[in-house]
């Protein structure tokens, strides 16, 4: 006979956390290496960091860093592309190369077995890469047309209208991989040039996780990387001030045919070495960081039905940050949406949050640290982040006290700062009339 | 540049023990003291094939409704208990499964058993009306959101009815078409329940930070006095060869895109694997045969991409090509037509192969990187290879794997008259 209900467990103690051991030291070179052993599981992950993302791309050169990028796969001065290509694709190892906002990144991830051939094959394309001109014309094409495909995409198109929203002409205010316009001015000199000046090993980041010894890749590091050296210029260091200049208003773009409304509300965020940033996760945890529970979500999805999802996010970069809703919702409750998005805003700026609801977003933060170390690849995200940020060793943990000690008068602060609608723009990507 | 010497892949394993209880559930424990969690999951074998034409998307209709509580945990509950003690978890449905998952720091984990336990025993009484409409909405939303809202977005289903005979139970895709879901009553949502989630048409897996003989104590402690029930009756399924088809698509798109499609043999078959190591040096890497030709050399495609299903009943291969501006599709399945007939014909180089192998391993040890998908890993081979151990089977298969059969396969399964050939096209007036 089954026996209906069985009384509730009560868990014991929390686990206590340790974070993974992490080996950091200093090659010849200048360039910083950390490396977090974490297991025999056969995989090994493998990322330098360069502080030249697009925020280096020169006036009326946007795209330049992303191109950069996205040559060091096109040959080296020893191996065309397809002996290159070639070499990674045997030693089993996959490749993602990306100039992002604040940094390029040229990562791999392989089996341990071969990382050290494949880290050998990356020093080559980052110290002497070919920048042949026929791949640099086909590389360009390629990256217009992705340009170009995201205008296809309704959640693209809304995403990159409100970054353009909040930040403006600083390149945050647009994809990393720049514009037709910028792209099309960029010839084999100008990459030349910002390889020259910003590929340089002091102020770069290595990062390592999965089953890797440090001694020995620190020692493949300082063969493959031999003769390395310099430092780049100075990093552009204004503020992005991410001050919508449309604050307040809802602006609409037609998708003719679209099945659903995106939107996006989205106004100025923090860096995350801001002393706020924990008090702003928790607030914002409670709005929209969980799709099921957050308010948005519990309004929009599990009350109404209108949506799949409903999140909010602090975006954080180096010189500036944003802080965005997202959510797709019928066609038909587009605007009937907007309202209850921008009512639950304004219910954190002016309403206490119980005691309850602020315990548990708390607790959902705090106690689920130890799952986001719980793959190596987790582990090497969150390792480059302190790294690339220059956050203390210890960040992860002292987020967690800080997140501990937020009460409810932090997050009304952080409400009115952030989320307050008045401060935000609103932007609405569906198929009805544009304004 | 000095290069080892290629070496012998090690075998991947992830040792488990399997008991099955009365009612007929089999539990499954993997034991990994690394990270101080454990992760919970739960695999029905009951997924959209299962469903019946006129009602499709019940599957994944119910795995929404599964999360609108119980007598016990009214709505928002599932979610709220288990965040509080910092754990994870979510659900998800496929041709031949459902799952539930919680991941719990490793004090908690009688918190997710006690909540499986509630809504295994508490869903027929709490599943009502208002329930049913709103995740009704719910799911047409995320048909709009995940499919019909995105360029390309309805090719997985078109390919779907193209590759798969009518009666197939491939045939539809999970998400379910929306004049079904908007048919599907109450006494559906209860009848599929009644019958897929019996204890012994599951598997549960508890992988992580927990001895194994306190694994099985809370498995009987929480699940052993489920009522057993007869398992679900699987389909027949007829069989799939069938004609080549063909279909061209408007869509709001602004860049051709080809697909090419085949039903093939079923996961945990020796085939199934070569065609793995096929789809991998066809599209995985920047020298992959298509990367090479189309985006590279011809200068005619932005991407490329070659994926195989580890389905039940018959895998699906398929492959995809994005135009460049300017190139019309059909060029891309020229050249696509061209590199298959030389693989076929020639057959690959023996270190394409090997490269290709190393990659997909790389892959699979990705997909063991962690407790949760090493629990994911084990449940999907217990239920669609029949045991836990299946699991090393499967991966050792590529081992064996041969250009030749690699070339065999490719020759005799993907035949260029054969499988569908779906082309997106840009609408008029489009953009």
């Amino acid at each position: 006979v089954t026996q209906r209900t069985l009384p509730r467990p009560r868990p014991g103690e929390p686990p206590v956390v340790q974070l993974p051991d992490t080996d950091r030291r200093v090659l010849e070179s200048g360039l910083r290496l950390a490396a977090a052993p974490t297991g025999a599981t056969g995989q090994a992950l493998f990322r330098i960091l360069l502080p030249c993302g697009a925020v280096c791309d020169p006036p009326a050169r946007a795209g330049l860093a992303a191109l950069t990028a996205n040559l060091l796969q096109e040959g080296t001065e020893g191996l065309d592309a397809t002996a290159l290509n070639q070499r990674l694709d045997r030693l089993g190892s996959s490749v993602r190369v990306r100039g992002a906002h604040d940094f390029l990144s040229i990562g791999v991830t392989a089996l341990t077995e071969t990382l050290a051939d494949a880290v050998a094959v990356l020093a080559e394309m980052v110290m002497r890469p070919a920048f042949d001109a026929d791949a640099l014309r086909r590389v360009k094409g390629e990256m217009v047309d992705e340009l170009r495909a995201r205008e296809d995409e309704p959640a693209d198109r809304a995403d990159d209208r409100i970054a353009h929203e909040i930040f403006g002409e600083h390149s945050y205010g647009r994809q990393p991989e720049g514009t037709e316009a910028g792209l099309a001015r960029l010839g084999r000199d100008d990459v030349l040039a910002f390889h020259e000046a910003h590929f340089r090993p002091e102020g770069a980041i290595a990062v390592a996780a999965g089953e890797v010894d440090p001694d020995s890749l620190a020692g493949v590091l300082e063969d493959c990387f031999a003769g390395w050296r310099g430092a780049p210029p100075p990093v552009p260091e204004a503020r992005a001030a991410g001050e919508p200049a449309a604050a307040g208003n809802v602006l609409r773009m037609v998708v003719p045919g679209a099945a659903q409304a995106e939107i996006r509300v989205g106004g100025r965020g923090m860096t995350r070495d801001d002393p706020d940033w924990a008090a702003g996760a928790l607030a914002n945890y409670l709005l929209g960081g969980s799709t099921i529970t957050g308010r948005l979500g519990a309004n929009l999805r599990e009350a109404k039905g209108w949506t799949y999802g409903a999140r909010s996010g602090f975006h954080p970069y180096r010189l500036g940050g944003s802080w965005t809703v997202e959510t797709a919702v019928g066609a038909e409750v587009g605007d009937a949406a907007v309202a209850e998005i921008h009512g639950e805003l304004l219910r954190l700026v002016d309403e206490p949050v119980p005691a309850d609801e602020l315990a548990r977003a708390r607790d959902a933060l705090v106690l689920s640290l130890p799952h986001a170390f719980a793959t190596p690849g987790r582990v090497l995200g969150r390792l480059a982040t302190v790294e690339a940020y220059g956050l203390p060793h210890d960040h992860w943990l002292r987020f967690v006290e800080r997140v501990r000690r937020v009460g409810g008068d932090a997050v009304r602060e952080i409400a009115a700062r952030h989320f307050d609608p008045a401060q935000l723009v609103t932007v609405v990507a569906g198929p009805g009339e544009g304004s | 540049m000095q290069t080892t010497q290629p070496q012998r892949l090690r075998p991947l394993r992830v040792p488990s023990s399997t008991r099955t209880l009365d009612n007929g559930l089999r539990v499954i424990v993997h034991d990994d003291r690394s990270v101080p969690l454990v992760a919970v999951h739960l695999m029905f074998h009951a997924g959209s094939r299962h469903e019946r034409p006129g009602r499709t998307g019940l599957a994944h209709l119910l795995e929404h409704l599964m999360f609108e509580g119980t007598a016990e945990v009214p709505k928002g509950g599932f979610d709220d208990l288990l965040e509080r003690v910092g754990a994870s978890n979510n659900g998800s449905t496929w041709w031949d499964r459902t799952n539930y998952y919680e991941t719990v720091p490793s004090n908690a984990v009688e918190v997710a058993l006690w909540l499986e336990r509630d809504r295994a025993l508490g869903f027929h009484e709490a599943v009502d009306g208002a329930m049913l409409e709103l995740q009704r909405g719910v799911v047409i939303n995320e048909r709009r959101e995940a499919y019909e809202n995105r360029p390309y977005g309805t090719a997985e289903e078109r390919l779907q009815a193209m590759v798969f005979p009518e009666g197939h139970p491939y045939r539809w895709p999970t998400i379910g078409y929306e004049a079904d879901l908007r048919r599907i009553t109450l006494d559906d949502v209860h009848d599929f329940h009644t019958r897929a989630y019996a204890p012994g048409n599951a598997v549960l897996v508890l992988a992580g930070d927990l001895a194994a003989d306190d694994a099985f104590r809370l498995a009987e402690r929480y699940f052993g006095d489920l009522p057993g029930r007869a398992p679900l009756d699987s389909p027949a399924a007829p069989p799939v060869a069938r004609p080549g088809e063909e279909a061209t698509v408007p869509d709001r798109v602004s860049f051709p895109r080809l697909y090419r499609a085949w039903a093939v043999p079923a996961y945990g078959t020796p085939e199934w694997a070569a065609l793995d190591v096929l789809a991998y040096l066809l599209a995985d890497g920047e020298s992959s045969r298509l990367n090479e030709a189309l985006v590279r050399r011809h200068e005619m495609a932005q991407e490329v991409d070659c994926w195989l299903y580890p389905t039940e009943l018959a895998g699906m291969l398929g492959i995809q090509a994005t135009a460049r501006t300017g190139v019309p599709a059909a060029d891309l399945h020229e050249v696509v037509s061209e590199i298959l007939h030389e693989v076929a014909t020639r057959g690959p180089d023996p270190e394409e192969v090997e490269g290709a192998i190393r990659r997909a391993r790389r892959d699979q040890v990705l997909s063991i990187g962690g407790v949760e998908s090493r629990a994911e890993a084990l449940a999907y081979a217990a239920t669609v290879l029949g045991s836990a151990e299946a699991l090393h089977d499967s991966l050792d298969a590529y081992l064996d794997v041969t250009p030749e059969r690699v070339a065999e396969s490719a020759s005799r399964l993907l035949p260029s008259d054969g499988g569908a050939t779906l082309v997106f096209i840009p609408e008029e007036g489009g953009p």
